[in-house]
């Protein structure tokens, strides 16, 4: 009897150890092409035109030979 | 809308790399990387022509197409920028990219190469625009000011042309009509196919 507990301590602590190798299967899966990274301000500021799009365009003229 | 586009006037550029110096100064670019270069065909010899070579901007961006972590983005104007909190540094775009834009900062042991670094048409990385960690990761965000990037501002002799296709393409046709020669738009039909 003595020698059987050691044996049933290394029995647990065995299934312990193997369940912590327990990996989650729950895969994140990506849709590939897509960007996923942080938004980019400057995006929405080109969409919406008004005073960076005519400020653009001016510097864009301004390429003319002088 | 605009379609950003660079080019670069052969006929202009007297390859004094001011371009280089002016990115690199504007971006605080690290020692290594080359954002824009010129690069000089027949060096030497008669009828020599010096281009200024950076990322183009592709309509439909190689390096994009590539990219395992899709770390690229495209703005509305047709600029291609990337995201180095995604960037695994893996290289692949600098294989794919025609103009060998991609530039690496590291060359260390067990080919770690570090997060990706190129051209942003001086329009900064995703975040807060012109913040600290923007420029930082990305440099100057010259775009969100309504200035043009820097080393098309920087051209002394206005060989390299960087904005709004339209406008690029008129301020050009205007050139080679005044010197009555045929154009020789470097790049272009590779990085913009026929558009």
């Amino acid at each position: 009897m003595k020698s059987r507990i050691p044996h049933v301590v290394l029995l647990i602590a065995g299934a312990l150890l193997l369940s912590a190798c327990y990996e989650s299967v729950d895969v994140t899966r990506h849709e590939p092409g897509v960007y996923k990274g942080q938004a980019d301000p400057l995006v929405k500021k080109l969409e919406n035109g008004g005073d960076l799009r005519e400020q653009l365009n001016r510097r864009f003229d301004g390429q003319r030979d002088r | 809308m605009a379609r950003m586009k660079f080019l670069c006037d052969a006929d202009r550029c007297i390859e004094c790399n001011g371009c280089v110096t002016a990115c690199k100064n504007t971006n605080e670019v690290p020692w290594g990387v080359n954002r824009r270069r010129v690069v000089t065909l027949n060096d030497g010899l008669p009828g020599e022509k010096s281009i200024s070579v950076a990322c183009m901007h592709c309509t439909d961006a190689p390096c994009a197409a590539v990219c395992p972590v899709d770390c690229f983005y495209t703005t509305d104007d047709g600029i291609v920028l990337h995201d180095k909190d995604l960037c695994i540094g893996c290289g692949y775009c600098f294989y794919a990219c025609p103009f060998g834009a991609p530039q690496f900062p590291k060359t260390e042991a067990f080919g770690v190469r570090g997060k990706m670094d190129k051209c942003t048409f001086c329009a900064g990385g995703p975040g807060d625009d012109g913040s600290e960690e923007e420029f930082t990761k990305y440099g100057a965000n010259r775009i969100a000011e309504g200035k043009l990037p820097a080393c098309a501002e920087m051209c002394a002799t206005k060989a390299l042309l960087a904005g709004d296709s339209d406008m690029v393409a008129d301020i050009y046709r205007e050139r080679v009509m005044r010197r009555g020669g045929r154009p020789q738009t470097w790049g272009w039909s590779k990085a913009y196919g026929e558009g």
